[in-house]
């Protein structure tokens, strides 16, 4: 894990009217960290995780990706800068098949590219090539011709991570990426997540399931209330007061 | 490949077209409401967008056909290219402004703009001929280097001309929609928020696919000005976009073959029916309420499943045959 700081935000605000969803978070992620976002339900989280990823504007504060102000930047130009992002509601491309599917997802890191009509969707390229890659890491091979709607659940999520991933970003978001999978997919994801760290990618994780953000985090940020509760290292985490005291403890000791 | 099928069945159809049809005028209009509906089909079927504006690209390029016939005496391929920016820059303004909502409020602006063209077209009287429409335009013949290639003043040659401008239109459009562009616009039908979010400018390719059906829609207002002799205001009514659409939908939002099905059934049944029912219309509303209800692809679906059906049939068939070969051992 490097030192160098890949998205900084600072006091990041955002209001809905006259409710306040995120009020005022500080935020580091560290060039390929894995860092990750708790709290209890309502605490902002997601709504952090979209004006990061410019799904919703801005209401205050600044967001830096490799010191370049994108605070304003519209979500599809972030991607350009490195940026990408899963769903926590599974969110494909249902008619079109799991290749198309990331291929137009790979695709998006040049989108005007699209406009050169020749080319059939097919025809070989870097996005292409990114794609066979992915399709075997995410072992989606034998269903690869199949619309995406038509996959099992586990097969969805699956690809829904490998959509975030095929635009070679270098922070991935990873909003939920468990949510509804079984208990053997979830080691899968566990091990995936560990995996991207290895690779050098940064992940930005929100997670309900403490196992996992306990095993794979570098960092871990608390936030209640659409503040930071607290901010550290898992063991930290763990062990700190005020968190087992506003939502954590419950869930360690099992009494959920 | 599907697409090169597609424009080939085309071409043959319109080859066929001439033995089927009473005239000339009736095999014309076929072809231009076809070319209207796949322009239609590429906003709806490929991109999700629900356009109640097509009748003014269509009525602007009738309009932009007469005006650029009548005062410059121009070319027929300088007036279909006039008529295809007329239709272009239209939509892309009105594009501009209605792709900003969705749903139901981009309908209800494209309906708006669709009645603010009808009054714009029936004030300005002294361009567009105001309830009169611009009366007495006159056919431009075919010339290559200033030669005539083919006199366009019967109604069989000039669907020859309006059928070969199609099936070029029939053919790129298909191309249009199996290229990567095509599919980023399925990629946004489907899920906008995932296509912003991995990276596509969803409002930049919609207006894009905007423009281009403004530039076929008004390809074929040009070509219905050009058959009727006249551009009435009637051509840019709030009616047109009404039957651009339901024929598109009757026909079927899976490919730009529905669209062509669709327009042939519209016609001919419209030609038949008028000639003795009067409210021949409510005949497309009830189809459209069971299209609505029961058939969500359009006659194209039906097609598609009664040919899937066949197939089923065919193969449960063949199939008693087969099935004891596949155990002999057992049966004895």
């Amino acid at each position: 894990m490097s030192e160098q700081i890949l998205l900084r935000a600072r006091a990041v605000i955002k209001k809905y009217g006259s409710f306040t969803a995120v009020a005022g978070v500080d935020l580091d992620v560290r060039a390929g960290s894995v860092h990750s976002v708790i709290g209890p339900n309502g605490a902002g989280k997601t709504t952090l995780f979209h004006v990061l990823t410019g799904v919703v504007p801005i209401t205050g504060g600044t967001v830096h990706v490799d010191g370049q102000d994108i605070s304003r930047l519209p979500g599809h130009q972030r991607v350009r800068r490195g940026l990408a992002r899963s769903f926590q509601v599974t969110s494909l491309f249902q008619n079109l098949s799991v290749r198309e599917n990331l291929r137009v997802a790979a695709q998006g890191r040049a989108p005007w590219d699209v406009l050169r009509m020749w080319p059939l969707p097919g025809r070989a390229d870097d996005a292409v090539g990114v794609v066979d890659g992915l399709l075997a890491r995410f072992r989606l091979e034998q269903v690869m011709d199949r619309p995406a709607g038509l996959l099992s659940h586990g097969q969805q999520r699956r690809l829904e991570v490998a959509m975030a991933m095929a635009a070679r970003p270098r922070l991935i978001f990873l909003d939920e990426p468990t949510s509804g999978m079984g208990v053997d997919d979830i080691q899968e994801m566990k091990q995936l997540i560990l995996e991207l760290r290895q690779e050098g990618y940064a992940v930005l994780l929100v997670e309900h399931n403490m196992d996992i953000v306990m095993g794979v985090s570098d960092v871990i940020t608390v936030m209640q209330s659409g503040r930071v509760l607290v901010e550290g290292r898992p063991d930290t985490i763990r062990n700190d007061a005020r968190v087992r005291e506003a939502y954590l403890g419950s869930m360690l000791t099992g009494g959920r | 490949m599907k697409g090169y099928r597609h424009s080939l069945f085309v071409a043959l159809f319109l080859l066929l077209l001439p033995l089927g049809m009473k005239s000339g005028s009736l095999a014309t209009e076929l072809v231009i409401y076809a070319m209207a509906a796949c322009a239609c089909n590429l906003l709806l079927g490929y991109t999700g967008l629900m356009s109640f504006g097509q009748g003014i690209f269509f009525g602007v390029g009738s309009y932009a056909a007469g005006l650029l016939l009548l005062h410059l005496g121009s070319s027929l391929a300088f007036t279909l290219a006039g008529c295809m920016a007329a239709g272009a820059c239209v939509a892309a303004l009105v594009g501009w402004f209605s792709i900003r909502q969705r749903g139901i409020y981009f309908v209800m602006l494209t309906l708006a703009f669709a009645q603010m063209f009808y009054f714009m077209a029936y004030s300005m009287k002294e361009i567009t001929g105001g309830d009169n429409g611009l009366l007495g335009i006159q056919r431009p013949d075919v010339t290559l280097l200033g030669h005539e290639v083919l006199d366009t003043s019967d109604p069989w040659a000039y669907y020859a001309v309006a059928a070969c401008v199609f099936l070029v239109v029939f053919t790129l459009l298909q191309r249009l929609a199996e290229s990567r562009f095509g599919h980023t616009l399925l990629a946004i039908r489907d899920n906008e928020a995932r296509a912003a979010a991995v990276g596509y400018d969803v409002k930049a390719f919609k207006l894009l696919a905007f423009v281009v059906s403004g530039a076929v829609t008004g390809l074929a207002g040009g070509l219905h000005a050009m058959l009727a002799g006249i551009a009435p205001l009637s051509n840019i009514e709030y009616h047109v976009s009404e039957m651009i659409l339901l024929i598109t939908v009757v026909g079927g939002t899976g490919s730009f073959l529905a669209s062509v099905i669709g327009a042939a059934v519209y016609v001919v049944t419209a030609d038949w029916l008028a000639s003795f029912w009067p409210r021949w219309l409510m005949l497309f509303g009830f189809l459209l309420i069971a299209v609505a209800l029961y058939v969500r692809q359009g006659l194209w679906g039906v097609l598609q499943d009664v040919s899937a059906r066949l197939q089923a049939w065919r193969t449960a068939r063949a199939a008693p045959s087969s099935a004891p070969e596949r155990h002999p051992g057992r049966q004895a």
